[in-house]
């Protein structure tokens, strides 16, 4: 019998990956990657409690339809300016895209 | 503090879930690693249909495997090769210690607090059987606007996106 603490627990794990690389990680597309793991974390526990505490409606059904699609135009734009940054700067180390500094 | 022992299904999604997104952050090459970030996207898939929302299951599938994961491989092909994936992924010095303890703080945080709620949370209710279908009327009768904004945001996203990749001759 599956409880929805283990959905939490599963979400949570992902969401400490996904921290994990947004904090360590210095490839923009890992970052990417990174944002992607953590909207997934969200999308599971919206699903598991629409499913467990109200399975009688479908509005987390509905946030997560939301979510996936702000997660699909956020690749694209992120995608694009990762892109835009290599050209510019012909890297897409995190760490040495640090011209606003100034 | 009694955890429910899960399924076998639930513990092989969970699994091929968490080891899919580290691979995606850890493996060498940028190419296995969105690989890996499929495989991960295909296991909360998986939850979804587990949940009782296959509709999010193929959407999950479309958008995340179809559409993200391709575009991110386009992207790292079509870059010249050796210039994006070799780049060292390695942290510098106490970044990488600081950078887990933070994630692993989180997440032990907040399992564990679910872990202590967990005989008040509910473990099973009945079988919810809601059709497919019975989130289309939801999603135009209750919550229009957000349907509007959404396509409006989409597509000014894609235009967006457009015209930031695009190169001046």
């Amino acid at each position: 019998m599956v409880a929805l603490v283990n959905y939490i627990i599963v979400s949570a794990a992902l969401l400490g990956i996904g921290v994990y690389g947004l904090t360590v990680k210095r490839n923009a597309i890992r970052i990417l990657f990174a944002i992607e793991i953590i909207v997934n974390a969200a999308n599971l526990n919206f699903a598991a409690f629409t499913r467990y505490m109200n399975p009688a409606q479908v509005t987390g059904q509905v946030i997560v339809f939301y979510s996936i699609a702000a997660a699909a135009m956020e690749a694209a734009v992120g995608l694009a300016l990762i892109l835009v940054a290599f050209r510019l700067n012909s890297t897409i180390d995190v760490r040495k895209l640090d011209k606003l500094k100034g | 503090m009694s955890l429910v022992p899960p399924d076998l299904i639930f513990v092989i999604l969970a699994a091929v879930t968490i080891i899919g997104s580290i691979l995606a952050l850890q493996a060498k090459e940028l190419i296995y690693g969105a690989v890996a970030l499929a495989i991960s996207f295909i296991g909360v898939a998986g939850f979804f249909v587990f949940l009782d929302a296959p509709y999010l299951a193929m959407l999950q599938i479309a958008i995340y495997v179809g559409a993200i994961v391709v575009l991110i491989l386009f992207t790292v092909m079509l870059v010249r090769r050796g210039s994006l994936d070799e780049m060292t992924d390695r942290a510098e010095g106490g970044e990488g210690t600081v950078g887990l303890w933070l994630a692993g703080l989180l997440a032990i945080g907040i399992a564990g607090v679910a872990a202590l709620a967990g005989p008040n949370l509910p473990t099973d209710t009945q079988p919810a059987s809601l059709p497919v279908s019975s989130l289309g009327p939801v999603l135009v009768t209750q919550y229009p606007v957000p349907l509007i904004i959404l396509a409006l945001l989409l597509s000014s996203a894609l235009l967006g996106a457009l015209i930031l990749a695009k190169v001046d001759k």
